[in-house]
C-alpha cells in the first residue's frame, strides 16, 4: 500500500490560516490503513484547525468527511455539492487522491494535508517501511523477491557494492543492506549461483525516467 | 408435625441471624440454588452493622455498602425473610430437619403495609430509640431505620397506648392490634447461626460512671453521634449540652481482657481499629481542632493494611496512650477527668469533654439459649465450638455457624466465614440444588428505540449525605427544564426498596424510557438500578447516573452553592447522555462446570475439595512436587492440633476425589479467555509438560512465606533461628539441638513486619510466639523465656494464651521500633541486649536460642498475577474486590482468592477463606450460563478497511478479520475496554454504551454550562 | 474517604482510560474546557491489561498539537493512580486546579465568550 504520514499541524495551518471555510478530507483506503489520512485523522485535524482558528479570533469553518477512494471518480464526485462552501479542501489522500481532487475541482485549492512516502508494508501497528519503488519492469524473480530498487540505496541491479558491512548499508547502520539480503535469500533457495549471472542493466525507461506513466489495459476498456 | 421422607435431603437452608453475615451465607445459597428461610429476631435485617457509621480500613459508609446488600437480600426471590422470629425447637439431623419457629406479632401487616409513614406521624407514644443507642426517641410505631428491609412498620405494643389513631390513618388497613404469635415448621437441610454478639453493657461496674455521666458514651453510641442518619444527624456533638466536643478520650478493652472484675477475658478483635476510625472521623466531623486521645494497652491493628490505617492515624495527630485508666471522675458540669500512670511509671491527669468506652462484644443470653435448644455446643466464652480445621462446622452435624458466635471478629472475616459456612451447606446438599428454588418472570421488554427519548429524573438525598449540602429540590427543578425530562423528583433515599417499587410504577405510568439517578456511585448502585428498570420493563443499558455525592456533596462540604451548581452540571451531563443511549441485549452463553485452583497449600487444597464436594470439577495447581504450603512446617496449632495429621489426611482426600486433579510441579504459562470460560496453559511434573485446562472460574492461593531476616545475627550463628525453625526442632527434638535443654529463650517479635521497608503487621507472629513459649515451657518449667514485643497482638480467643503464658511465668518486654533489642555474640554462645520498660534500664541476657518472629510475606507471583490480570498491593498480596463486603473476590469476575495470598493469617482462618472462595465460585458455576454481550464493541462494516488496527491492538486478541474481509468482534469476549474503539483509524468501531457521541454529548453538555 | 478537592473537576466516566479517544481530548478542548485530565490505573495494573498505556501516549498527542497551535498542550495531564488512593486523587485534583488557575481560562473559552459578547475576565473553570 502507499505510506504516508500526516504534514506537520504548523505547516497546515500555514496553507489555510487566511481562510474563511475549509473541508479536511480523508481517504478511506491506503492511508487509512497506514493510520495517515483516515476518518479519525480528518477528525482529528479539523478539530486541531477549529481550535486554532477560534483562538485567532477568526469564525472560519472546517468540517471533514472522509471518502472511500480519493482516486476513483466516482467517489469524489460525492463532494460536487458541497465543494462551493469550502474556500479550500486538505486532503490527507496520497498525492494522487489530492491531485485528482484539483483536477475535478479546478477553480478551488486543494492542499495535501500529508506527506505520500512510499510504497511499503506495515511491520508492526505504528511502523512501517518500503518495499516498492514502481519502476515499471519487476525483477524480483531474479533477486530471491527482494527488490535491489528500492532496498538498496543506490539501486543497482547486481551487489552489494564496497559498502557493505556486517549486512548494514553504510548510509546507517539502522539500513539492512539490500544485497546482502537479497545474498541471504538466494542461499536459503540454493540459488547462489545466480550471483554468476549479473542482471542486465535496468531500463529505467519504464519508470519515472520515460516521463509521466500511463497504463492501458485494453480487454478492460469500454 | 407431617411425616417426612427421612432419606430425603432438603434443598432449603435456615440462617439464623440477618446480620452482614447471615445476609452473605443466605445470598450465596440462594444464588447457588438453595431456598433459604432468612430469621432474624429483630423486626428488620442488617445488625449490627446497620448501627455503624463508617468502616476501618476504608472510611467507607457503613449503611451505603451494606444497603445494596440489604436490597438485595429483601429482592431475592429465593430468600424468604422472616423478622420477629426466633428458632423454637428442632428435630431430625444433618440432611433434613424439622425447625419450628416462632414469630411475635409485629400488628402492622408487612404484606399490607406501604410503609408510607402515617402511622409514625399520628403516634401519641414514645419509646426510647434502641437502633440510635437511646439516645433520642422514636415512635411507638417504627421503622427501626429508613433503609429498612423488609420495609414496613413495627408496633412498640410495650409502649403502645392502644389509642387506635394508626388504624385509623392508615389507609391500606394493615394495623393490626390483635395480632398473634404464629408458629411453623421449616423443613431444611441445614442450619446456619449467625446471631451475631451484643456489645458489652458498661453499667455493670461504676469506675466508668457511664450511667451517671451523660458524656460516658459507649463506642456504638458514637457511632450514632458520628452518622448522618444518627440522633445528631451527623453533627458532632455531646449528649450533656449538644456542644461540640474539642477533647475526646477512647478507653480501649472495655468489657474485654480482664482489665476490670466482670469483664470478659478475651480481646473483642475490633476495637482497636474502631477507636483509631471513630477518631479520625471525629476529626474530619469537627469544627474546630478536635484533640483525640486512645488509652490502649496494645494496640491491635493486625488485620490486611490495618497497620498503615494506625500510622496514618498517627499522622493525623490522634494522640496514641498507652496505659489503662481505671475510672473517670467529674471535672465541672459536664467534663471528665482521666487519672492514669504513663509508661514511665509518672502520675498523669487529663480532662475531657467526652470519653468514648470502647466496648468489646459478648454473646447474649438469648443466643446462650439458642444454642441450647439447638444442642450446639457453646466455650466458656459462649462463643460456638468449633474445630480449628472446620471452622464453620458446630458440634452439631448440619449445623454451621459464622460471624461473632464463632469468636469475635470483624465485618470482613465474618463475612467470608458466612460464605465458608454457604460453602459447607452447599457441599453437603449439592445434589439438591434448585429443587426448591423459584424463577423469576421479569416483564417483557418494550421496545423504545423507535420513541423519542422520554427521560426521568430522580435526584437522591441519601439522608443528608446530599440533600445536607446540595440544594436538593433545586436540583429537581433545574433537572425539570432540561430537554426530553418528562418527569422529576427527589427522595430521601432513592435505593430503599419502597422507592425502587414506586419508581418502577412511576416509569410505567409516565412512559419513561431512559432513566437518571442523581446519588452515589454506579459501582455500589447502578445494577439496582438498573434491575428496577427491568421491572419497568425497559432495558437496563437506558440509565445513567450522575455521582452527585461521591463526587460531590462529600468532596465540597464547605461550599454548598457551588456543590449545587456542580450537582445541576452533573445532571444536565447525564441527561444529555441518557437522551442517545440504546438498548443493548445480553445473550447467554455455558459456564464451564469447573474451577482451577492456583495452589495446593492448605487454602488451596479446601477450596478444590469443597469445589469438588459441591459438584464441581476442580483442578489443583501446585508449584512444588508435594501439596501441603507452609502448613508443611507447622506442628501443632496454638490449640495443640496436629497440623500434619490434617495435613496427611487433607492430602488424601483431595487425590482421592474423584473431581480433583492434581498437577504439581505445576506453573500458569497462559491464560485466557473471560469468565465462566477460561482456557489455562499449565506446565507440570519433571519434563514441564504442557496441558490445557478449561474452566468457568480460578481461585488463587498462592500463599506466602516466611521472611528470611537479615537482622540480629540471623544467619551468623546457629542460635538464632525463626520461629518456624524452633517449630522444627521442637517437633524433631534430636540430641544436641533439644529445646528442652535451653534455659534461656528470647523472642523478638516484628522482625520484618511493622518497619519502614515492610509496614504491614503479619498478624500471626505474636501467637507463634506465644504457642512456642508455652510449648518450650512444657518442657522445661524452669525456662527462662523473654517476648521482646511490640504489640502483642493476641486478638479474639486467642488472648486466653497470651494470658496463660503471663501466668506460667513467660515475660514480656515491650520496646520501640527506634530502640531495638540488641544481639551480640557472647564467646560460643549470644546474647540479647533490650531496655526493660519496668526498670527503665538496659538487661542483658546470656541466651541459648534468638527466636525471630519472622514476618509472613507474600510469594513471588508477578508473572502469575500479570497472566490473570488481577491486582496485587505493594507488598505482593492480592487485592480483594472490596476489603469489606467482598473479601475474597477480585473484581474481575470468576477469579477469587484466599489463603496467605490474600494477607497473613492463621491455619484456621485460610480454610475458612477458602470455603468462602469456594462458595463464591460456585455460586457463579450454579447458575449454569452467563449473560454475555452489552457494553462491547462493535463493527460498522461498511467503513472498515480491514486495516487490522483493532487487531493490532486489542489486548485480549479478540478481533479478527473475517471471511466478508471486514473486522468481527466476539461479543462474548470481547471486555469493553474501548482501546480498538480508540485507535480505529476510520472510526468505524463503536463501543456500545460508551459511544463517542454519547460521550461527547457528555461533554459538550458540560462545557455547555460553562461557556 | 470524601476528601475535599475544589468543584471544577467534573469527571467523565469510561469503562477504561485506553477508551479515551484523541478525539475526546481534542473535543473537550475545543468545547472550552481550561484543562482535561486522564487518570488512568496505575501502570502495569490496568484492568484491561494496558489501556493506560495506549491512554499516555495518545495524551502526549494531543499536548503536542494544543501546543502547535497555541493553546498549550500543559492544559492536558494524564495521571496514573488506583481506586485504593483516594487522597491521591484528590491532590491530582488541587494540583490540576492550580495548574490550571496559574494558566488562566483557555484561549478556546476566552475567544468563545469574546464571539458570543460575554465577560471573559472570571476565573478559570
Amino acid at each position: 500500500m502507499i505510506i504516508a504520514k500526516p504534514k506537520p499541524i504548523e505547516e497546515i495551518i500555514e496553507l489555510v490560516k487566511d481562510l474563511k471555510s475549509v473541508l479536511v478530507a480523508g481517504c478511506d483506503g491506503c492511508v487509512t490503513v497506514c493510520e495517515a489520512g483516515g476518518m479519525k485523522e480528518a477528525q482529528v485535524l479539523a478539530s486541531a484547525l477549529r481550535m486554532y482558528f477560534r483562538q485567532q479570533g477568526k469564525d472560519a469553518r472546517v468540517d471533514e468527511t472522509s471518502l472511500t477512494r480519493q482516486c476513483d471518480r466516482p467517489y469524489i464526485a460525492q463532494l460536487d455539492d458541497q465543494i462551493e462552501k469550502y474556500d479550500a479542501v486538505v486532503s490527507l489522500a496520497c498525492g494522487a487522491g489530492v491531485q485528482f481532487l484539483a483536477e475535478r475541482f479546478s477553480k478551488k485549492p486543494i492542499f495535501p494535508g500529508v506527506n505520500t512516502c512510499f510504497i511499503g508494508v506495515t511491520e508492526q501497528k505504528g511502523e512501517w517501511t518500503e518495499r516498492c519503488q514502481a519502476c515499471g519492469d519487476c525483477i524480483l524473480a531474479t533477486t530471491g523477491g527482494i527488490c535491489p530498487i528500492a532496498r538498496c540505496s543506490k539501486r543497482m541491479a547486481n551487489g552489494p557494492c564496497g559498502g557493505s558491512s556486517s549486512g548494514k548499508c553504510e548510509i546507517s547502520k539502522e539500513t539492512a543492506c539490500g544485497w546482502h539480503l537479497i545474498y541471504e535469500r538466494l542461499k536459503e533457495l540454493g540459488q547462489l549461483d545466480r550471483f554468476e549471472r549479473p542482471n542486465d542493466p535496468k531500463n529505467w525507461a519504464t519508470s519515472r525516467d520515460g516521463g509521466p506513466r500511463k497504463i492501458i489495459k485494453e480487454v478492460s476498456q469500454v | 408435625m407431617a411425616n417426612t421422607n427421612n432419606d430425603q435431603k432438603k434443598g432449603a437452608v435456615l440462617v439464623v441471624g440477618a446480620g452482614v453475615a447471615g445476609m452473605q451465607a443466605s445470598l450465596d445459597l440462594a444464588s447457588s440454588g438453595y431456598l433459604v428461610h432468612l430469621l432474624d429476631k429483630s423486626p428488620t435485617i442488617g445488625g449490627i452493622m446497620s448501627q455503624l457509621d463508617k468502616t476501618f480500613p476504608t472510611n467507607d459508609c457503613a449503611m451505603c455498602i451494606i444497603s445494596p446488600k440489604l436490597v438485595e437480600v429483601g429482592r431475592h426471590l429465593n430468600i424468604d425473610i422472616h423478622p420477629n422470629t426466633e428458632v423454637a425447637s428442632i428435630e431430625g439431623e444433618a440432611g433434613n430437619f424439622a425447625v419450628t419457629v416462632q414469630t411475635q406479632p409485629r400488628y402492622i401487616d408487612l404484606a399490607a403495609c406501604t410503609a408510607c409513614g402515617q402511622c409514625r406521624q399520628v403516634c401519641p407514644a414514645t419509646a426510647v430509640n434502641e437502633f440510635n443507642q437511646a439516645l433520642d426517641l422514636r415512635e411507638a410505631t417504627y421503622m427501626r431505620y429508613p433503609q429498612a428491609i423488609p420495609r414496613g412498620f413495627t408496633i412498640d405494643r410495650e409502649v403502645c397506648i392502644g389509642c387506635g389513631l394508626c388504624e385509623k390513618v392508615c389507609l391500606a388497613e394493615a394495623i393490626h392490634y390483635d395480632d398473634q404469635a404464629r408458629q411453623k415448621v421449616l423443613e431444611v437441610g441445614s442450619v446456619i447461626l449467625a446471631p451475631g454478639n451484643e456489645v458489652f453493657d458498661p453499667s455493670r461496674f461504676d469506675t466508668y460512671n457511664y450511667l451517671n455521666f451523660p458524656n460516658v458514651v459507649t463506642s456504638l453510641e458514637f457511632e450514632r453521634i458520628l452518622s448522618a442518619s444518627g440522633p445528631y444527624r451527623g453533627h458532632l456533638m455531646r449528649p450533656y449540652d449538644r456542644e461540640e466536643p474539642h477533647k475526646i478520650a477512647w478507653l480501649q478493652c472495655v468489657g474485654s481482657r480482664n482489665i476490670n472484675a466482670c469483664d470478659n477475658s478475651y480481646c473483642s478483635a475490633v476495637c482497636c481499629m474502631y477507636a483509631i476510625k471513630e477518631a479520625v472521623i471525629a476529626k474530619e466531623h469537627a469544627h474546630a481542632d478536635l484533640d483525640t486521645a486512645i488509652f490502649y494497652m496494645d494496640m491491635r491493628t493486625y488485620g490486611k493494611e490495618f497497620e498503615q490505617y494506625y500510622n496514618r492515624a498517627k499522622e493525623h495527630g490522634v494522640r496514641f496512650i498507652r496505659s489503662r485508666v481505671h475510672s473517670i471522675e467529674p471535672a465541672g458540669e459536664c467534663d471528665l477527668r482521666l487519672s492514669y500512670t504513663n509508661e514511665k511509671g509518672e502520675q498523669k491527669e487529663e480532662v475531657f469533654d467526652m470519653v468514648v468506652l470502647s466496648v468489646g462484644f459478648e454473646v447474649g443470653q438469648g443466643t446462650i439459649e439458642l444454642a441450647e435448644r439447638l444442642g450446639v455446643e457453646l466455650n466458656e466464652h459462649h462463643f460456638a465450638v468449633t474445630d480449628g480445621f472446620m471452622p464453620v462446622a458446630t458440634s452439631r452435624p448440619g449445623i454451621y455457624v459464622c460471624g461473632t458466635l464463632q469468636a469475635p471478629k470483624d465485618i470482613p472475616q465474618s463475612v467470608m466465614e458466612a460464605s465458608g459456612a454457604a460453602a459447607g451447606t452447599s457441599a453437603m446438599l449439592s445434589e439438591m440444588r434448585w429443587t426448591e428454588t423459584r424463577t423469576r418472570e421479569l416483564p417483557p421488554e418494550r421496545d423504545v428505540s423507535e420513541e423519542p427519548p422520554r427521560i426521568g429524573v430522580f435526584v437522591c438525598n441519601c439522608g443528608i449525605n446530599i440533600g445536607g449540602i446540595v440544594d436538593v429540590p433545586a436540583v429537581r427543578e433545574y433537572a425539570r427544564t432540561l430537554p426530553n425530562v418528562v418527569h422529576v423528583e427527589d427522595n430521601l433515599f432513592t435505593c430503599s426498596q419502597d422507592t425502587q417499587v414506586r419508581m418502577a410504577e412511576v416509569i410505567k405510568e409516565k412512559g419513561i424510557n431512559r432513566m437518571v439517578v442523581a446519588a452515589c456511585t454506579p459501582l455500589t448502585h447502578e445494577a439496582l438500578f438498573r434491575e428496577t428498570l427491568l421491572e419497568a420493563g425497559i432495558n437496563k443499558y437506558l440509565f445513567d447516573m450522575a455521582n452527585i455525592r461521591n463526587q460531590d456533596s462529600w468532596v465540597h462540604m464547605n461550599d454548598k452553592q457551588k456543590a449545587t451548581d456542580k450537582a445541576k452540571d452533573l445532571v444536565r451531563m447525564s441527561v444529555a447522555r441518557a437522551g442517545l443511549l440504546k438498548e443493548l441485549h445480553e445473550k447467554k452463553v455455558e459456564i464451564k462446570q469447573s474451577g482451577l485452583v492456583i495452589g495446593g497449600g492448605v487454602a488451596g487444597m479446601n477450596a478444590a475439595l469443597n469445589l469438588a464436594r459441591q459438584g464441581f470439577q476442580a483442578v489443583l495447581v501446585e508449584k512444588d512436587k508435594e501439596l501441603g504450603g507452609l502448613a508443611r512446617r507447622v506442628s501443632h496449632t496454638i490449640e495443640n492440633l496436629d497440623v500434619q495429621t490434617y495435613l496427611d489426611r487433607l492430602i488424601t482426600q483431595v487425590k482421592s476425589d474423584d473431581n480433583v486433579t492434581v498437577l504439581t510441579e505445576a506453573e500458569v504459562v497462559g491464560f485466557k479467555g473471560y469468565k465462566g470460560n477460561f482456557t489455562t496453559t499449565v506446565q507440570h511434573g519433571p519434563d514441564k509438560t504442557e496441558q490445557t485446562v478449561e474452566h468457568g472460574v480460578a481461585i488463587v492461593a498462592t500463599g506466602a512465606h516466611e521472611y528470611q531476616p537479615k537482622e540480629f545475627m540471623y544467619g551468623e550463628s546457629d542460635r538464632v533461628m525463626t520461629q518456624l525453625e524452633l517449630d522444627k526442632l521442637l517437633h524433631e527434638r534430636t540430641n544436641g539441638s533439644d529445646p528442652a535443654t535451653w534455659s534461656n529463650v528470647v523472642m523478638i517479635q516484628c522482625v520484618g513486619s511493622r518497619n519502614e521497608e515492610n509496614p504491614n503487621c503479619s498478624r500471626i507472629c505474636c501467637q507463634s510466639a506465644v504457642k512456642h513459649a508455652l510449648q518450650l515451657k512444657e518442657l522445661n518449667p524452669e525456662m527462662n523465656i523473654y517476648i521482646l514485643y511490640r504489640d502483642m497482638r493476641m486478638y479474639g480467643l486467642l488472648e486466653d494464651y497470651y494470658t496463660e503464658a503471663r501466668k506460667k511465668g513467660i515475660i514480656f518486654s515491650r520496646f520501640e521500633l527506634d530502640n531495638p533489642p540488641v544481639v551480640n555474640r557472647n564467646g560460643e554462645g549470644v546474647e540479647v541486649t533490650f531496655h526493660d520498660h519496668v526498670l527503665q534500664r538496659p538487661v542483658k541476657v546470656p541466651v541459648d536460642a534468638v527466636v525471630l518472629s519472622a514476618a509472613t510475606l507474600a510469594n513471588e507471583t508477578d508473572r502469575l498475577a500479570t497472566h490473570l490480570k488481577v491486582p496485587r498491593n505493594a507488598y505482593g498480596f492480592f487485592i480483594e474486590a472490596h476489603a469489606k463486603l467482598r473479601p475474597v473476590d477480585f473484581s474481575s469476575e470468576g477469579i477469587y482468592l484466599c489463603g496467605t495470598a490474600h494477607s497473613p493469617k492463621l491455619i484456621s482462618e485460610s480454610i475458612t477463606q477458602a470455603l468462602a472462595a469456594a462458595s463464591r465460585a460456585g455460586t457463579f458455576l450454579a447458575g449454569k450460563t452467563l449473560s454475555v454481550g452489552g457494553a462491547v464493541a462493535h463493527v460498522d462494516k461498511t467503513h472498515c478497511a480491514a486495516c487490522l488496527v483493532c487487531v493490532m491492538s486489542c489486548p485480549y486478541g479478540v478481533p479478527r478479520i473475517n471471511e466478508e474481509n471486514v473486522s468481527e468482534i466476539n461479543e462474548a469476549l470481547c471486555q469493553g475496554c474501548g482501546v480498538c474503539v480508540s485507535e480505529c483509524p476510520a472510526k468505524t468501531i463503536q463501543l456500545s454504551h460508551y459511544e463517542d457521541d454519547q460521550v461527547l454529548e457528555n461533554v459538550h453538555a458540560l462545557l455547555e454550562g460553562v461557556m | 474517604m470524601r476528601l475535599n478537592y475544589p468543584t471544577n473537576i467534573k469527571i467523565v466516566k469510561l469503562p477504561c482510560s485506553g477508551r479515551v479517544d484523541i478525539l475526546h481530548l481534542m473535543k473537550a478542548m475545543e468545547e472550552g474546557a481550561d484543562g482535561v485530565f486522564v487518570a488512568g490505573c496505575l501502570e502495569g495494573d490496568c484492568h484491561y491489561q494496558a489501556g493506560n498505556l495506549r491512554a499516555k501516549k495518545r495524551v502526549a498527542y494531543v499536548k503536542e498539537i494544543l501546543d502547535k497551535i497555541g493553546v498549550g498542550g500543559e492544559r492536558v495531564a494524564m495521571y496514573n493512580l488506583s481506586a485504593g488512593q483516594g487522597p491521591r486523587f484528590a491532590e491530582i485534583a488541587r494540583e490540576m486546579t492550580e495548574k490550571i488557575k496559574a494558566l488562566g481560562p483557555s484561549p478556546i473559552r476566552i475567544a468563545k465568550r469574546k464571539a458570543a459578547g460575554r465577560p471573559t475576565t472570571e476565573e478559570a473553570a
